[in-house]
């Protein structure tokens, strides 16, 4: 028995074949149920058995009936008959045709059976060698001459064999003598056939007169001959580990040969899609496809490309067989060894892309294209940057004079704090607390001098007894000069007087951050405040309730180091989850005026840890730490790393980092032209305000961008913007808009012209005195007003300025007072001056657009 | 769910590649049926076919849009071995108000490859208006158009030779000027043997050639595509691969005293990312426009997506089967799966059943 399993579809669209010892067919229905057993052939697919035919055990190959509503198979076997077969009652029944055998004069194995594609009756056959008989024979299933052979050279043996045997002469012979390997018929021709010869040759036979060969081509590779079922020129077959393509009109050599490492089992060409082959191998869990370019250059035929894909239907095992659906595209069906069914849809090959604005495109299929819109729901849960620099820039970001105000804008906490931190320290620069930094964002670091000579700052011991903690003994190290004070400035935490802390802690404890507040209070030692905030913050809601066991436990501080308050503290810290409050326990229970548990407390702002390592820190762990922990920061990319580094080269490592980070060239951008003076600007800022500007005008947020530039050179006092346009006279050549420009400053040769208000009346030259050219429209010299105002510009006092501009066209250089001319051109298409027939309007396809 | 909206390409065959102008609201394809085909998109969002017309006489690879300050101007490159550009001319203009007729002409016909042409790009627009072929024999060509008002005179400025078959190619969009420009070529070559398939050409200003300063050795399997990421200002450049994964690979610039000496830019390259969802060939990837998500299609007929949560650190974020429908099963494992790269995930559809129990089923 064989146990290859071969499968087919069949001319009817959800219904298939297998065959191995047993005949199957199938029948395919769309999932519903999920819960009854069935055999799932895909996602949403289940193959149903309809009826098995274990008659034929011997089957070496089959053929499907290629017209007709009702199956009937040509059943070629070991011994070289050949049988019709078909499932169930169907309209052949009336003819007589199931069961009819077709047997050759002397049994052999049977290679092939392949039915006519337009002449449907006719099927041909091919056997294995017989040394004085032909091995192929065409037989005509209708036409059934029931006489013995005139010659009387029927063998008895055949017609003893089988009981239904009807014994016929086939319709034409070919080939004595000869091995037949595989036949395929061509589609648009009834009469030829191609043959794969005696491991030999493949031949291409006509029977229309007499059996001739029409061509022929020696080759080893004479199995699995098919003819590609679009065009009838293009012939695969293969042979071992070779598959060839070959184009029947240029028959000597292979048009492709494409070899694989293992033995190929089946060839077949896809007949929805022109030109696919697809191919098997042994013990193989995946198919190839190749698609076959071919083209014409000038007059020559070049050499045809071929794109390969890999189709795996089945990942686990070996496939044995595969078939195209005949009509459904792109779509076939694998069986493994073991009986596994699998239906795959060959995708084609998507291509895709994205547009600035979100879309996506892709194309499905060959004759679809999907979009999806920038607005839809899939990004909304992505947040990606690019969405949040569109809408950001639409809300202004960026352009608000005060900085802080620009972080407002924002929800993301680390923007906002940096905007805030610039804000505070640039006002700090001019409240004059920060001088002689020649920078308005000075950094902690900078400020500290970190890097220059080191000072000694004064150390000033408090005691906690003093403080009204009756139960210390010890007293706190409080480190102080004058350029801790400022640094101290920076991070919001210089409290001249007692009220400024207040002042902070109130707002901290309207915000809800009671542990922050308290925090902070005990880092200026200010335990009573704190344990007022912690009840307080136990009061103000359920979910600070817990606040006031702290607060319990905070009144009991104790500084002996065998207090058991001590070593509980110590103990517990750990657990407890609030970070500013473990970092205030951690401060209390420290030894030895070591604070790294409050210094490395990430849960803290920056700006509090740095404070509190500027209070209580000596000087060179001070430098230490803080030198540690702006390397930190820059390698986040944390924007806190600004209070440390403030704007200078550090300060842009910094963003460099942050941008490289986060991909937010908008902040990034806008925080380098705001905060860090211009003649600090390397290639790399430059390029970062490039590339902002370049994103808002694919975006076409071209006012965005106007108003970026206005605030970009804001900044740069002493550039002014280059002229972008100049009108010269036609006469002299002299430059109008110079003496127009003098006029507006009231200086130059017409300055008395300027006070009244018609002042820009000005319709000649100012140096020859020549008139100026007339508007085409109203035939006044420019320069004079342009009368009535259309379409009620009048509110607008700009929009009546633009009115009376000067405008022309590029291309034909007529023109005239802008509002005429838009005014022209909203009705007609060409230019207004009478012999011209340019298309002014039309030239700018964007114009156009927008129209 | 969303919906994916559907345009009829009415394209004859394959698409192989649509492409969208500057802004995004022009959109060209091409296909084998010997085409292209422009797109416009109307005041209601909808996509209206406003130009097609036989391009080549061969499938057409590729098709791009140059920089709209050159005008309305394509580029294509097809298997009949030619690259061509081509520009939109407004003709009458039928009435006041309305549109005029716009048809494409035909500026140049680039012919000098011996070989399929498959992938044609415009340079950076701030080197003026250049040209990057690349064709099955290995060869990358340069070509300038010296005159950016005259689009009919193109001239060969560089011939790189590359030694494997190129597929395709990308220029890095850099728009620092202080850089020297940078292309990225993929080889379709299948041998893992013959090393590495993408390169990094160079162009040196002192010796004012084109020189490789890198091939990524990590990639030996036939690359489909390839694409540099919209730069921003990044210290590195991000090169996504299509190969038998997605690959995202960053290019870091390393500032030494060799590089400085030499002239050319030496480069620290590690993968960044490499996702084998696809579970299969790999043809298309492409990046948004701030290089912070990739999108990528395959033979198992998805689209994909993945995002960058930090640096090298990228995520599958999104799976869209080719008819628009999101698996969102597929999306919702994503979604869980762990940060750091590279994650790998495998994805199959097809769960089989057996066919044991079938056979009792009677013949009659």
């Amino acid at each position: 028995m064989s146990a290859k399993l071969e499968i087919e579809w069949t001319q009817i669209a959800n219904k298939f074949i297998t065959w191995g010892s047993e005949i199957c067919l199938y029948e395919t229905e769309f999932l519903k149920d999920k819960t009854i057993p069935c055999m799932k052939i895909s996602n949403n697919l289940a193959a149903f058995l309809l009826t098995t035919n274990p008659n034929y055990h011997y089957i070496k190959c089959l053929d499907i009936y290629p017209k007709s509503n009702d199956i009937l198979l040509a059943v070629g076997q070991g011994n070289g008959k050949v049988s019709l077969v078909t499932f169930g009652p169907s309209q052949f029944d009336s003819q007589g045709l199931p069961g009819k055998e077709f047997v050759p004069r002397h049994p052999r194995q049977c290679n092939t059976v392949a039915w006519n594609r337009i002449d449907s009756n006719l099927v041909a056959v091919g056997l294995d060698k017989y040394r004085s008989d032909h091995s192929v024979l065409l037989w005509d299933i209708v036409k059934c001459p029931f006489s013995p052979d005139s010659n009387g050279a029927l063998k008895p043996s055949v017609s003893s064999m089988t009981t239904s045997t009807e014994v016929s002469k086939p319709v034409a012979e070919f080939g004595m003598s000869d091995m037949t390997a595989s036949l395929a018929w061509f589609n648009t021709n009834s009469k030829t056939l191609a043959v794969g010869m005696n491991l030999k040759n493949i031949r291409i036979v006509d029977f229309r007169d007499s059996v001739k060969v029409v061509t022929s081509t020696p080759t080893k590779a004479v199995f699995g001959l098919c003819m590609e079922p679009n065009l009838d020129r293009h012939l695969a077959s293969y042979c071992d580990n070779q598959v060839c393509i070959w184009d029947v009109r240029n028959f000597e050599k292979p048009l492709v040969t494409l070899t694989y490492p293992k033995p190929t089992l089946k060839i077949g060409w896809c007949p929805t899609r022109h030109n696919l082959l697809a191919s098997l191998q042994r013990d193989s869990s995946l198919i190839n496809l190749y698609d076959i370019q071919q083209t014409i250059v000038g007059n020559e035929e070049v050499e045809p490309s071929i794109l390969e894909r890999v189709v795996i239907p089945n990942y686990s095992q070996n496939i044995t067989s595969f078939s195209w659906h005949p009509t459904e595209e792109n779509r076939l069906l694998s069986i493994t060894l073991t009986g596994t069914i699998s239906d795959y849809i060959v995708y084609d090959r998507i291509t895709l892309n994205w547009a600035p604005n979100s879309n996506v495109v892709w194309t499905f299929g060959r004759k679809t294209m999907k979009i999806l819109n920038e607005n839809s729901s899939l990004y909304d849960p992505l947040k990606d940057i690019s969405h949040k620099i569109k809408q950001r820039a639409l809300d202004g970001y960026g352009l608000k004079e005060e900085l802080s105000k620009n972080g407002d804008m924002v929800d993301d906490v680390l923007i906002k704090n940096a905007w805030k931190w610039l804000q505070l320290s640039g006002k700090l620069s001019d409240e004059g607390i920060l001088r002689g930094y020649n920078s308005r964002h000075p950094g902690v670091r900078t400020v500290l001098k970190i890097d220059g000579v080191n000072v000694k700052s004064d150390t000033i011991s408090i005691s906690w007894a003093d403080l009204g903690n009756s139960s210390c003994h010890s007293s706190a190290k409080i480190y102080r000069h004058e350029d801790r004070d400022k640094a101290l400035y920076l991070c919001g935490w210089k409290f001249d007087k007692d009220n400024t802390l207040s002042k902070l802690l109130d707002r901290l404890e309207k915000e809800h951050a009671f542990s922050r507040a308290a925090a902070i209070a005990v880092f200026n030692l200010k335990i009573k405040q704190a344990l007022e905030i912690l009840s307080r913050g136990a009061e103000s809601s359920f979910e600070h309730s817990n606040l006031n066991i702290v607060a319990m436990a905070l009144a009991g501080f104790s500084d002996d180091k065998n207090s058991v308050w001590k070593q509980i503290s110590a103990g517990t810290r750990a657990q407890i989850g609030d970070p500013y409050l473990r970092a205030m326990f951690a401060f209390l229970t420290a030894e030895n005026y070591n604070y790294d548990a409050v210094l490395n407390e990430d849960g803290m702002l920056v700006e509090d840890r740095v404070a509190f390592a500027c209070t209580f820190l000596s000087d060179g762990k001070l430098l230490d730490y803080l030198k540690a922990l702006a390397m930190e920061l820059t390698e986040e990319g944390n924007l806190d790393g600004l209070l440390l580094t403030g704007n200078n080269s550090d300060g842009m490592q910094l963003l460099q980092q942050y941008l490289d980070v986060t991909g937010d060239i908008q902040t990034t951008a806008l925080i380098v032209v705001k905060a860090f003076p211009i003649e600090s600007y390397t290639e790399k800022s430059k390029e970062w305000v490039t590339s902002y500007r370049n994103l808002l005008d694919v975006w076409q947020l071209w006012n965005e961008r106007a108003h970026f530039d206005i605030m970009l050179n804001s900044y740069k006092p002493t550039e002014k913007p280059p002229q972008q346009v100049y009108v010269s006279c036609n006469f002299c050549g002299k430059s109008i808009s110079a003496y127009m420009q003098g006029l507006n400053r009231g200086r130059g040769p017409f300055s008395r012209m300027g006070s009244t208000a018609n002042k820009l009346k000005m319709s000649s030259c100012p140096n020859c005195r020549k008139p100026l050219p007339r508007c085409a429209i109203c035939l006044m010299h420019m320069g004079t007003t342009m009368g009535k105002h259309i379409n009620g510009d009048v509110d607008s006092n700009k929009l009546v300025e633009f009115s009376h501009w000067f405008t022309w066209c590029q291309s034909c250089r007529h023109g005239g007072h802008a509002s005429h001319m838009i005014h022209w051109f909203r009705n007609h298409s060409e230019c207004p001056v009478t012999p011209c027939s340019c298309k002014c309007f039309a030239i700018d396809s964007w114009s156009n657009e927008d129209v | 769910m969303f919906e994916a909206e559907e345009i009829n390409a009415e394209h004859k065959d394959l698409i192989h590649d649509v492409a969208y102008d500057f802004y995004g609201q022009r959109m060209a394809t091409c296909s084998s049926d010997q085409y292209v085909k422009v797109w416009d998109q109307n005041h209601e969002g909808r996509w209206i076919l406003t130009s097609s017309w036989k391009a080549h006489s061969g499938s057409v690879w590729k098709v791009t849009w140059a920089h709209p300050e050159f005008g309305q101007v394509l580029a294509t490159c097809s298997f009949d071995r030619t690259a061509a550009v081509w520009e939109e001319i407004v003709g009458e203009t039928p009435g006041p108000g309305e549109r005029g007729s716009r048809h494409w002409v035909r500026r140049t016909n680039l012919v000098d490859s011996r070989t399929s042409v498959t992938d044609v790009k415009f340079g950076p627009k701030t080197q003026g208006l250049q040209l990057a072929t690349c064709s099955i024999d290995g060869i990358i060509r340069i070509y300038e158009a010296p005159d950016v008002m005259n689009l009919s005179q193109w001239t060969l400025q560089h011939e790189v030779q590359c030694k494997l078959s190129c597929s395709c190619l990308s220029w890095n969009p850099s728009l620092s000027k202080s850089l020297p420009q940078m292309l990225a070529v993929g080889s379709d070559d299948s041998n893992p043997a013959n090393g590495g398939k993408v390169f990094i050409f160079e162009y040196s200003e002192n010796i004012r050639r084109w020189t490789k300063i890198e091939t990524i050795n990590t990639i030996t399997d036939a690359v489909h595509d390839i694409s540099f990421s919209p730069n921003l200002g990044r210290s590195f450049h991000l090169l996504a691969v299509a190969t038998k994964d997605v690959r995202i690979i960053s290019l870091t610039p390393i500032h030494d005293q060799a590089s400085i000496q030499s002239g050319l830019t030496k480069l620290s390259v590690q993968t960044a990312a490499q996702f084998e969802d696809h579970a299969s060939t790999v043809w298309r990837v492409c990046w948004n426009i701030t290089g912070t998500i990739l999108a990528s299609s395959g033979d198992d007929g998805c689209v994909r997506m993945f995002k960058m949560n930090y640096i090298n650190t990228w995520k599958p974020i999104a799976v869209l089967k080719g008819d628009g429908s999101n698996l969102s099963n597929e999306n919702q494992k994503s979604m869980a799966s762990s940060t750091g790269a590279p994650v790998s995930q495998t994805a199959r559809y097809y769960k089989l059943g057996t066919i044991s129990s079938s056979r009792e089923v009677p013949w009659h």
